[in-house]
This record gives structure tokens, sequence and C-alpha cells, in this order.
């Protein structure tokens, strides 16, 4: 195995000693936040309830039974939908189906959404729900997934469509870079469907733990668990890669 | 720090799901200790590695396609016509469940309110049944001029009294609350207990002497019948009404009445010594001298004849009673 450096650029290596947190998505500790709330919070509040006015607008319209309405709902939240299902599933034709079940079930229990949650929380959860049980599904299975398919079942080289700036231009590296993903996917295979999913929602989808928690149907406390679970897992599935 | 729990707050804050104070303080932890440094590390290349398996934007024909198909399964979705969108609605509120237990508690509050209120209903047309013949003789003394109120009223007779007047602040309208007399009817045996309860009730606080005379003279005959008259608290009507009734005719009925328990109820035996020397009526005093008869020998009871024979104001009286001393030989 070639060493690390070559697998991955330097840049994401930390030396020892430089920690960074990513700050893209530093929360503020609860005190902090509730000095904000105070100071703007109510304005915040407001103002996110008004930019989610339209959509209540048009989730309500397809409510009463508008067609058009609900295309533009399914617009709006068809790419991800289709994203996280194609790379869960890893195959074009069931991250399709996914989204055709998905979508009917919407259709189907529309009346049911109350306002409690925003419509994406409301539809991630029917989506992740499906995803689970087709995970569950394979699980049982055991297929082996560790290539991709296409909609006519050829494989799809996954590495050589990512457009990269990291300057992979080494065929050995190539190769490389194919059976870690590889290693990657059956690490991944190892987990529990919802060690999976909650993993997949987190580091690839980029969801908060707390989202994710309502998307499961359970508390942030039992998301960040389930999460601590399946790094550790992963750690030790890929420990030899290091 | 624990370094369990370290290790979790480690994966937290590589998420950027942990709070900056916490996080800061990791930081420094992680400064000082190399093995939690060496966590951050794995937990780091971890996720690099992870990004040997990207995301991929669907691609547009994925979305086209897709797309395309939702269309045709929701068109060949039967059209909904207002009842099965009812239909659906209802069972799909039956699919929330979480709104089944506010649904039960509201149902089970409604029950009990609904059950309550009818009791109550019940309960006050029993006791506007029971009052209603003996406020009929009321209704004369109690009536007052009533200001004329706009609702609609029967005849003044009807009105037993009014009971208040409120005026609304600011308005032309005003609350009268008044109460109504209701004459009523009822028909029964003397076993029935409403017609006990109304006899006693007669018996006590009916203006009339003739009603109080027929009520009374019927609780007495049940009470020598036997019918039951401790129980249904006959028989206390009966002692209140020997010792209070302003008619002779009445109590010398109750006396009737209580004449079978001298003996065994002490209660009517105090009363019938009490009447004995204080009734005003020399019949029932002589009456009682009489019922006394099974219970001469008791101490007491001889006490009062003593007392009677001496200070009795009717000679025929003080006569009787040291008659009745004087047959009894005294207890040893």
């Amino acid at each position: 195995m070639a060493t690390d450096a070559a697998i991955y650029p330097s840049s994401l290596v930390r030396a020892p000693g430089y920690m960074a947190w990513p700050t893209a998505r530093r929360i503020q500790s609860s005190q902090g936040m509730a000095e904000t709330k105070a100071t703007n919070g109510a304005k915040s509040a407001e103002e996110r309830k008004q930019a989610r006015e339209p959509e209540m607008e048009l989730i309500r319209e397809a409510q009463a039974g508008s067609r058009t309405a609900f295309d533009t709902l399914v617009r709006q939240y068809e790419q991800q939908v289709l994203r996280l299902a194609l790379h869960l599933t890893g195959s074009e034709h069931d991250a399709e189906d996914i989204y055709q079940e998905a979508f009917l079930k919407a259709y189907r229990y529309l009346g049911n959404f109350r306002f409690e949650c925003s419509f994406y929380t409301w539809i991630y959860r029917i989506v992740t729900n499906l995803c689970l049980d087709q995970l569950r599904r394979r699980k049982t299975r055991r297929e082996d997934r560790a290539v991709v398919l296409d909609h006519s079942g050829g494989e799809i080289d996954v590495l050589a469509s990512v457009s990269d700036n990291r300057s992979f231009s080494n065929p050995g590296k190539e190769l490389d870079r194919k059976v870690l993903g590889e290693r990657i996917q059956s690490a991944l295979d190892k987990l529990t469907p919802r060690e999976r999913m909650v993993f997949e929602l987190k580091h690839y989808q980029g969801l908060r733990l707390r989202a994710i928690g309502e998307m499961l149907n359970t508390t942030e406390e039992t998301a960040k668990n389930t999460l601590f679970r399946a790094t550790k897992k992963l750690r030790t599935q890929l420990a030899g890669l290091r | 720090m624990k370094c369990q729990l370290v290790q979790e707050q480690i994966v937290s804050a590589t998420y950027g799901e942990l709070a900056e104070e916490q996080a800061n303080e990791l930081e420094r932890h992680m400064a000082a200790c190399p093995e939690c440094a060496g966590e951050h590390e794995q937990l780091l290349s971890l996720k690099a590695i992870a990004e040997a398996h990207p995301v991929l934007e669907p691609d547009a024909n994925l979305i086209a396609r897709a797309r395309l198909k939702l269309d045709e399964a929701l068109d060949a979705l039967p059209p909904r016509r207002w009842y099965d969108r009812l239909g659906q609605r209802i069972m799909n509120n039956f699919a929330s469940v979480w709104a089944a237990p506010v649904a039960a508690c509201l149902l089970l509050v409604v029950g009990a309110g609904a059950g309550s209120l009818s009791g109550y209903q019940f309960a006050q047309n029993r006791a506007t049944h029971t009052a209603a013949t003996q406020s009929a003789p009321m209704l004369s003394a109690t009536v007052t001029p009533a200001t004329t109120p706009t609702a609609e009223v029967g005849a003044p007779a009807e009105i037993a009294n009014i009971s208040s007047i409120v005026r609304q602040p600011n308005s032309h309208m005003v609350e009268v609350r008044y109460n109504q007399v209701v004459p009523r009817r009822i028909e029964g045996s003397l076993d029935d207990p409403a017609i006990r309860q109304l006899l006693m009730l007669a018996s006590e606080n009916s203006a009339s002497a003739r009603v109080r005379d027929d009520s009374v003279g019927l609780l007495a005959a049940e009470c020598r019948a036997g019918h039951g008259c401790r129980a249904a608290g006959m028989r206390d009507a009966l002692l209140m009404v020997l010792r209070y009734d302003k008619n002779a005719g009445v109590r010398e009925k109750a006396l009737h009445g209580l004449e079978p328990y001298v003996a065994e109820d002490m209660r009517v035996r105090d009363a019938v010594l009490e009447a004995l020397m204080s009734d005003g009526d020399p019949g029932i005093r002589t009456a009682a001298i009489n019922i006394l008869e099974p219970v001469e020998a008791d101490t007491s009871v001889r006490q009062v004849l003593h007392t009677v024979s001496n200070t009795d104001v009717n000679p025929y009286i003080r006569n009787v009673s040291r008659q009745v001393l004087n047959s009894m030989p005294e207890i040893q």
C-alpha cells in the first residue's frame, strides 16, 4: 500500500498540535445561544418563519389537492433525495425506486403533515426510513456492493468521474483509490443499517445531529451515540490503511 | 477528563457538534494529552479516507427519468372524489397515533362531563319534585314585588322569590335570578321511599295542620305496623312531632305511632316521659301514662311518675300515676 501521503494530499493531514475544528459548523454553547436569542432571537425566529411561509403556502395548496403545487415541492427536493439514495444504495436503479416510493408516500400522506417540523425533515424522514428498509433487506441478502452500477447495469468508475483538485493523475494512484473506495464501502456495509444511516447523514450529507434524530424518530443523544459507534467501527475496519 | 468521554467529544467536535466552550477546553486538553491528540488524528484520517467514496450528484438523466416515472404513477392514481378524500383524511388522522392519547383523554373528559351533568340534572329534578308540594303553601307568604323583566314570566303566583338582580355594565342588559315553584303530584305506595320522605317533610313543616295530621297519621300507622320504621327515619320524624308540634291531635297521633317502641328504644321512652311531664294537653299526658305501662318498673319512669303524682295540675292524672306507682312493687 502506498504511503498515506500519496493517497490524500498533505493538506488533509494535520500536523500534531494543529487543531482545527470545522469552523463552518461551529455551534454556540447553549448559554451563548440563549444570549444571542435574547438579542435577536425573536427576529430570527420570525425571519425563519417568514422564510418558510411560501413553502407552507405551497404545502397547503398541495394538501388541498393541487397537483402542480405538489410537483413544485417534488422539484425542490428531488435532487437531495436522489443524492442520498444514490450514495447509500450505490445503484441508480435502487435510487429511482426509493425516489418513487418516497414521493408517492409523501403524496398519499400529505394530509398528515401538521407543520410541526419542516417539510424537509418530513420528506427526509420518509426517505431515511425507506433507505433503512433497503439496507436491512440487503443485509439479509448479503449482496456485495463494492461497485456503483448505472441504470443499465454497467459499472461506473466512481473515482474517475470525481472532479477533484487533488491532482491524482498517477494511474497507480487511481487504482489505489479504487481499492480504497471498495474498502470504504465494504467497511460501511459492515455497520448496522442505523449506524450506516447516521454516518451517511452526518458525514456525507452534512446534517445536524438534531435533525438526524428527528428523521430517525429518536433523540439527538441517541444519534450522537450511534455516530460514535459507527466511527469506532469504521476506524477498526480501516486501521490497516493508515 | 475521562478519556472515553473525551473520545466521544472528539467525534462531536470533528463534526462540528460541540459547543464552543467545550471545544476550546478540548483543544487545551489535547495539547497536553498525546493519546487524545492521536485519537483526533485517526478520526481526521478516517474522514479523509471516507472521501474515497464520494457523494455524486445525480445526473440530469436520472432525475428526468425518475420524475417521469413519478408523474406517470401519480396520473395513474384514481381521481379523488370528495368522499375518497374525506375517507383518506379520516384514515390519515387515525394513522397519526400520537393524537390518539389526546383524543382518548378528550373523550373521557367529555363523557365524564356529560355523565355528571345528566346526573346533576336528574338529582335536581328529584329535588324540585320533592320540594314542590310543600312549597306551594309558602307561595303567598314569600312573593315579593318584582321589577317587570322582559323575559317571559307566568302569573306572579308561580314565582316563589327573586334572589338577585344584576345589571350588565354599560348596557341595557339586566340579569334576574328568581326561583320558581312547580306544583307537582306523585302517587305511590307507602313503601315507596319517595312517598315516605314527602310524608316526613310534611310532618315537619307543612303550614296546614290538616296536612300534618294526615302525614303523621300515615307515618304512625306505618310505625305501628312495623314497616321499617327506624331505618327510614320515620321514628325520628314522629319524635320531632311529639316534641314540637303545636297541634295536640297531631302529637297524639305521633305518640300512638311510637307506642310499640317504648320498651326497646330509650329515645322513645325519654320522649314519652318528657311528654308526660311537660305536654300541655291532659289527654296526651294520660295516654303517655298508659303507654309507659310495660316499663313501669324502670327507675326513671317511676321517678317521673312520682313527680307527676305530686305536681301535675290535673287531679285525675295525679290519681292515675299514683295508682300505677302503687300497683307495681319497687324493684329490689
